[in-house]
């Protein structure tokens, strides 16, 4: 009897988590998303961008709810234009997109279930955002969005000690790299005719974030949004 | 002797209103420059990352000293060549035009020494302009525009090179600018063993340069032998100091073209001026 009855249980139980809807695998992440109010990141950034030689930079990211984000750097930090908080900000607004289950997929480790979100209005910077979602522990693993101005940029995402609060400790960045146009002054270069890059194709380029600490929900004063 | 003399052509350049219209030239474009950036810095810094803006944000303060002090360097490193010319053009042209130079000769000095002295003193012109040049946009665009990474623009793309990375580059630049403009130096000394007034040196000075320019930038497959050879090819090479990783063989051509150009056209004038027949 006893077997019987742990048998229903686990498998009413197994049934619920992989019967979950769009909708409830969104509003697990979003809830996650909800309980972090503020926070702060050092953070270190590494770019291979084709035609981009740029040394490894360092900053602080400051992002408070709902959608107030700033990234602070010594030197030159070049970031994705997509892809940081944009993304969380649009899923925060369920009535803004429609969401579609779509197949599981391993992603390292992790089995994930792809999430569709279509937004509703024609004026999003987001056309398509396809997420990849931990069901069990209400993690995004990956995101590709397809958006107007930046074309396709791929996030993965990778989690350490602020899983509780959905906050990955690494973002790894692939982005579309348009043709680089090179302007007629700087045609001139000394060594001109050794390396004409006038017209190079398309290529991808990679950004990664590696988050050196956090400071969650600490209060982050309205002043540091401020332009400088 | 050759130090007593130097230090005497070293005065004669500094006693002449000429000597000063150079630098005070150079003053007011760095500072009008400067200024310019100031007040629209935002449109030269989209200019540079207008292919990458669509995709990428660059955070951080970009229009900074270096940036400013690059661009500066940029623009004016092809004008300076006028300026030294300006003086180093006179230096025995003018003593013939002035009718000194008869005296000069029968100092207790050989007359390369007098030639060398001269070229020291144009040297140590030179030497100055480009400190002062390096001074207006380093040091004061650093006072006004902060301390930044730089990022430069050239035909392998976008360089982005970190703060603590620049003071050797920059010292580097221009010291192989300082080469450049000495060739230039030079040239107009050499111009000047030949004639007889200051005017003819400083045109024929900028006519070389002008031509040649011409002739590196054409397209053209007849040139291309010649090029590598040409000093204004190789008066742009303080640039390559800002590429990663820095070529450093082609810097060494630059300044081994640029001094074999010295040490040649201070040669010739040694030459002409120990075998010329002074009359006047």
């Amino acid at each position: 009897m006893i077997l019987r009855l742990s048998l229903f249980v686990f498998l009413a139980l197994a049934h619920a988590n992989f019967a979950q809807t769009s909708e409830e695998l969104l509003k697990g992440v979003i809830l996650k998303i909800n309980s972090v109010k503020d926070y702060k990141a050092d953070i270190s950034i590494k770019a291979e961008i084709p035609f981009v030689k740029v040394p490894i930079a360092k900053a602080t990211l400051y992002f408070k709810q709902k959608d107030k984000f700033k990234v602070v750097s010594k030197g030159i930090a070049i970031l994705p234009k997509q892809g940081i908080s944009d993304l969380t900000s649009f899923l925060s607004n369920e009535s803004k997109y429609t969401s579609l289950l779509g197949d599981s997929k391993t992603i390292g480790d992790i089995k994930t279930k792809l999430v569709t979100v279509i937004p509703n209005g024609e004026n999003n910077e987001i056309i398509l955002a396809k997420v990849y979602i931990d069901p069990t522990e209400s993690l995004i693993y990956r995101t590709v969005l397809t958006t107007k101005e930046s074309g396709t940029v791929t996030v993965d995402y990778t989690y350490g000690q602020n899983k509780k609060y959905g906050l990955p400790n690494k973002m790894t960045f692939s982005v579309d790299v348009k043709k680089f146009k090179m302007p007629k002054s700087v045609a001139s270069d000394i060594r001109n005719s050794e390396k004409k890059t006038k017209d190079k194709k398309e290529n991808k380029g990679v950004i990664t974030i590696t988050v050196i600490g956090y400071e969650v929900n600490k209060g982050i004063s309205d002043d540091t949004f401020k332009k400088d | 002797m050759l130090w007593k003399n130097t230090r005497n052509e070293w005065i004669k350049i500094t006693s002449k209103i000429r000597s000063y219209l150079g630098i005070g030239a150079l003053t007011v474009l760095v500072v009008v420059v400067q200024v310019a950036l100031k007040a629209d810095g935002g449109s030269f810094i989209s200019y540079v990352t207008a292919s990458f803006e669509q995709t990428l944000s660059f955070n951080g303060k970009i229009l900074n000293g270096n940036l400013v002090a690059f661009i500066v360097l940029q623009m004016l490193i092809v004008h300076v060549p006028l300026l030294i010319a300006l003086v180093t053009g006179d230096l025995l042209s003018g003593e013939e035009a002035a009718g000194t130079i008869r005296m000069l000769a029968t100092k207790p000095i050989s007359r390369t020494q007098i030639v060398l002295s001269k070229w020291i003193a144009a040297a140590l012109y030179t030497f100055v302009m480009t400190a002062w040049l390096a001074f207006l946009s380093l040091v004061v665009g650093k006072f006004i525009f902060g301390e930044g990474d730089l990022i430069v623009l050239n035909s392998s793309g976008l360089n982005i090179i970190a703060s603590d990375d620049l003071p050797w580059r920059f010292a580097l630049s221009m010291l192989i600018a300082f080469l450049a403009l000495l060739t230039v130096s030079t040239l107009s000394l050499c111009f000047s063993a030949f004639a007889k007034n200051s005017v003819g040196p400083i045109v024929a000075t900028m006519a070389v340069i002008i031509l040649f320019t011409i002739i590196g930038t054409l397209d053209v497959t007849v040139f291309d032998a010649i090029k590598p050879y040409m000093f204004t090819t190789h008066m742009a090479a303080w640039r390559s100091v800002f590429e990663v990783p820095l070529p450093w063989d082609a810097v060494w051509e630059s300044i081994v073209v640029l001094l074999v150009h010295i040490v040649v056209l201070l040669g010739i004038t040694i030459l002409r001026f120990n075998k010329k027949d002074i009359t006047s």
